[in-house]
């Protein structure tokens, strides 16, 4: 009876221990085109993948920033075709297992930070063992939670990444308005520093000429 | 490489098959079938990075790759150079902290492992590249970075608390709830800085609009002034 307990507890042990994997964030410099490989271990998991553009190597730049992304299925198939996005949030179910190519390419001449962010989930199915019997409904349980848990340090992570982008902003605003404010104050005392100059030349040519008549 | 987070590793296949095997022999030996299944469970653990993202590295570029980590927080990272063929590519690995401070280095080899503990918040970056490599050599990398309670060497742990199996599994929920709650934590700091300097900002435009329209109005006034005692001079008048 005891034999039997110890192997339920390792089966149900191995068989939590197939649950989702750990969020997996980085942050790249991307430059032209950068592609990454995330591996699916079983058909139709649900494949949860955000980024967010931090920031771009000049923070004066103009234009708004904006990236491509392609995600391609192991089997050539695209999952996603995103153009110039600043941030996107999405997922999809993966048809079949095998390494999904996600690439990003950039049209603009500047180099942009971008934050990366991919989770696979998966939660074994009843109909996926091979003896019915072992299944435990507590177990399952126990395995939705972790997945939505790992669901919520997702949308944490995306969260975060555009925070970080705003603190970014913010900063460089704050900045632009102290410039504005002194530019404009030189501009102002100089431009009339001009007017005065000019009136006075233009009176003391006249008066002068008027003086040899 | 070794076993990291016992567990966490994903043994799909030899898990179906290992169920199939258990049909026929959970009849005769239930003592095989358990020594079966440890030897399964630490398998599982050194199974190959799943998690891992792929990346490549062109020969004379470097690629690095950053994570925002809090402080004390667990990392653990593993690495390794995927293998065409026959061919063995080594790269060269460097671990740096946001203050620029070397934590690990390695270099010319093909896979690896590094672990550290934060001490400052702030850009963690892993960055690899080739020496003395072909120009036109393109190679493939799997990394897996592992932070917080992901990271944990679970098995460890569960031989010194004498845990098993739901007890260890509501233990690891319990660390991902503390560290989502630190995350939200550290959220909320970050923006209630964001207001602050929102606020100052705002502050500031009013301030300089209001200056700038005083430093017009006093240099349209000096104007006047000066403009008046100049006519006044030139006797116009």
């Amino acid at each position: 009876m005891e034999d039997v307990f110890c192997l339920r507890v390792l089966l149900l042990a191995l068989f939590v221990s197939l649950v989702a994997g750990p969020v997996q964030g980085i942050r790249f410099v991307l430059d032209r085109k950068e592609c990454f490989s995330h591996h699916v271990e079983y058909e139709h998991d649900t494949v949860d993948v955000s980024f967010v553009v931090i920031k771009a190597d000049n923070p004066w730049s103009f234009n708004r920033l904006g990236v491509d992304l392609t995600v391609e299925a192991p089997n050539g198939r695209m999952m996603y075709q995103g153009h110039q996005k600043e941030e996107d949030k999405f997922e999809f179910d993966g048809p079949i297992r095998g390494y999904y190519r996600f690439c990003f390419s950039n049209k603009s001449p500047m180099h942009e930070t971008i934050d990366f962010d991919v989770h696979v989930g998966h939660i074994v199915k009843k109909e996926e063992l091979a003896r019915p019997e072992d299944f435990d409904p507590l177990m399952h349980r126990l395995q939705i939670i972790e997945e939505a848990l790992y669901s919520v340090r997702f949308e944490q992570h995306w969260l975060q990444a555009q925070t970080d982008h705003q603190a970014i902003m913010n900063q460089s605003m704050s900045k632009r308005v102290i410039y504005k404010a002194l530019l404009e104050s030189v501009a102002l005392v100089a431009c009339s520093f001009l007017q005065v100059y000019l009136l006075q030349r233009l009176f003391e040519r006249r008066l002068g000429k008027g003086s040899r008549v | 490489m070794e076993e990291v987070g016992g567990g966490k590793g994903r043994g799909g296949t030899a898990m179906k098959s290992m169920m199939g095997v258990s049909g026929a022999a959970w009849s005769s030996s239930p003592r095989v079938l358990y020594s079966f299944l440890v030897t399964l469970l630490l398998v599982a653990g050194r199974a190959r990075m799943v998690d891992a993202l792929r990346f490549e590295v062109p020969a004379a570029s470097t690629k690095c790759l950053a994570e925002d980590i809090q402080p004390n927080v667990l990392v653990l990272g593993d690495y390794s150079v995927v293998s065409a063929g026959d061919a063995s590519h080594r790269i060269t690995v460097k671990v740096t902290s946001p203050y620029g401070q070397q934590l690990y280095f390695q270099d010319s080899v093909q896979s690896g492992q590094f672990g550290f503990t934060t001490k400052e918040g702030g850009s963690y970056m892993a960055c690899f590249w080739m020496q003395n490599a072909p120009p036109s050599l393109t190679i493939s990398v799997d990394l897996d970075w592992k932070t917080g309670a992901a990271a944990k060497d679970w098995d460890d742990i569960a031989k010194k608390d004498k845990l098993e199996g739901m007890e260890l599994e509501l233990r690891k929920l319990e660390e991902q709830v503390e560290a989502i709650h630190a995350e939200m934590l550290y959220l909320r700091d970050r923006e209630k800085e964001m207001r602050d300097l929102n606020e100052t900002t705002n502050a500031r435009v009013a301030w300089f609009s209001i200056i700038s329209l005083l430093i017009c109005l006093s240099v349209a006034g000096w104007q006047l002034w000066h403009l008046k005692s100049f006519f006044e001079r030139k006797k116009l008048l």
